[in-house]
């Protein structure tokens, strides 16, 4: 073993006990030892330190409202989701049992309804339903995406707060992400409402609004592909697709000098975060570098 | 079927237990990654507070890697490229030495020299030393911080021993 090796041995603690007598007898050991030793005359808590919890509870109780914006699609999105929770709550303070699911970052979760129907929730998603009232009226409130296999029986309804879809029985994927609302039809017929238009979607069909512009279309495949570990996109402004990847990996992303709204057809798998970078940037001659802790920047590529 | 996920940060016992436990450490991460002069007490309470506000969005678990992600975002907004440069404070001389009135002013330009090389450091290279060295902290400790393996880790580690040895060479008693 060569010096350098033993060093870095010493530096990572691994040193066995033979390896131990070799480094003391370095000619420099002392030497080595010293900068290691004397790196404690810098040690942080000899001249700041943190302040005591009292103080920040008193700057809690007196801070001002939100300053400078980091990334402007998480507090975006995090304002909207609030304003529209808190609509949501009031809105479902109906007595008897509110049943609440929510999930959080690269979470999925399926839900079983009173009456066997099953609801499928993606990432930052929430759906609120009544279970004592749920003979007489089968009614769900969505934030978010879900994927729903209703059991055919009395009306069944999806409230959002960009749209309200109506079916008996069916198999359908409802997406409301801020201004992104999007309902495909997988099986039976759906009604959907949509601010002022109103329209049925049979099996295949899709509907999508996005902020004023409304569009319908087919669907690419016979089962939503979130549920099956891939996000897809058809024409989708890439603001959209990178929130949908923060969403799946819990990381934050930042555009710096991109065109949000350029349009992006395509997907990534939730299995690895790196993959997933590269479907996206790729197609569209972008560049990404993941910092520590879980953020991502995105720039433009090489041409 | 009721899933009250994360509320627990929400409760005050829970959210001030989990700053006795985490404001130091914080603390002394963003001390040695960025130095005093960004006022790191500063953004550790931001950073609380930011859990506070999105108490029902982050477990307890993921408390940790919540507040060092939010608080490492909210220095890199502010730095302007200042040159980071830690304080020292002389330690006890090393007992094979005298006192005498050169070995104290060579003491002095030793440490000089180290802070500026501690200043020149790679900031990931400074930041692991110092965690590891001084601080205490075992390698896979620092690698779930800094969201990087610990063969990266061990790698910061030597090069900014490399850095410091290589730069202190003079002052090695031959």
């Amino acid at each position: 073993m060569n010096k350098e090796e033993l060093i870095q041995k010493w530096l990572s603690d691994t040193l066995s006990p033979e390896e131990s007598a070799a480094f003391e007898k370095l000619e420099d050991a002392a030497f080595i030892k010293g900068i290691v030793d004397d790196a404690a005359a810098f040690k942080a808590s000899q001249f700041a330190a943190p302040g005591d919890y009292q103080q920040l509870k008193t700057r809690l109780s007196t801070r001002e409202p939100a300053k400078e914006k980091i990334h402007w699609i998480r507090p975006l999105l995090r304002v909207a989701s609030v304003v529209l929770i808190g609509f949501v709550l009031s809105y479902f303070l109906w007595p008897g049992n509110t049943t609440k699911i929510e999930t959080n970052f690269g979470e999925q979760t399926s839900v079983s309804l009173p009456d066997e129907s099953m609801v499928t929730l993606n990432a930052v998603s929430e759906l609120a339903f009544n279970e004592k009232n749920w003979d007489k009226s089968r009614k769900v409130r969505l934030i978010g995406e879900a994927f729903f296999d209703v059991v055919k029986g009395s009306r069944f309804q999806v409230i959002t707060p960009k749209g309200e879809i109506t079916v008996l029985g069916t198999e359908f994927n409802v997406k409301q992400r801020g201004q992104f609302f999007e309902v495909s039809c997988y099986e039976g017929s759906v009604q959907v409402i949509s601010g002022q238009r109103e329209l049925i979607l049979e099996v295949g069909d899709s509907f999508r609004s996005y902020g004023g512009d409304f569009s319908s279309g087919k669907n690419s495949y016979t089962t939503p592909q979130w549920t099956q570990n891939t996000s897809t996109f058809e024409r989708v402004a890439i603001v959209e697709v990178f929130a949908e990847l923060e969403r799946q990996f819990g990381v934050v992303i930042t555009l710096e000098n991109v065109k949000a709204d350029q349009l992006f057809t395509g997907g990534f798998s939730h299995d690895n975060l790196e993959n997933a970078l590269k479907s996206i940037t790729e197609p569209l001659n972008l560049d990404y570098s993941i910092t520590e802790t879980n953020n991502v920047r995105v720039i433009p590529g090489e041409k | 079927m009721e899933k009250d996920l994360h509320k627990e940060v929400c409760e005050e016992h829970i959210y001030s237990s989990l700053y006795e436990k985490l404001a130091q450490g914080l603390h002394d991460f963003l001390y040695y990654k960025y130095g005093q002069g960004l006022n790191p007490n500063d953004k550790v309470q931001e950073a609380f507070i930011k859990l506070w506000e999105n108490c029902k969005k982050v477990s307890s678990a993921k408390a940790k890697s919540f507040l060092y992600t939010v608080a490492n975002n909210l220095m890199l907004n502010e730095i302007k490229h200042q040159k980071v440069v830690l304080k020292y404070q002389n330690q006890k001389p090393r007992s094979y030495t005298k006192e005498s009135p050169e070995f104290l002013m060579e003491q002095d330009e030793y440490y000089k020299k180290y802070q500026e090389v501690l200043s020149r450091l790679n900031e990931e290279q400074r930041t692991a030393f110092m965690l590891n060295k001084v601080e205490g902290k075992k390698h896979e400790e620092i690698a779930q911080i800094l969201g990087v393996t610990r063969k990266v880790v061990e790698y910061r580690i030597y090069s900014a021993f490399k850095v410091l040895r290589d730069e202190l060479e003079g002052f090695r008693i031959k």
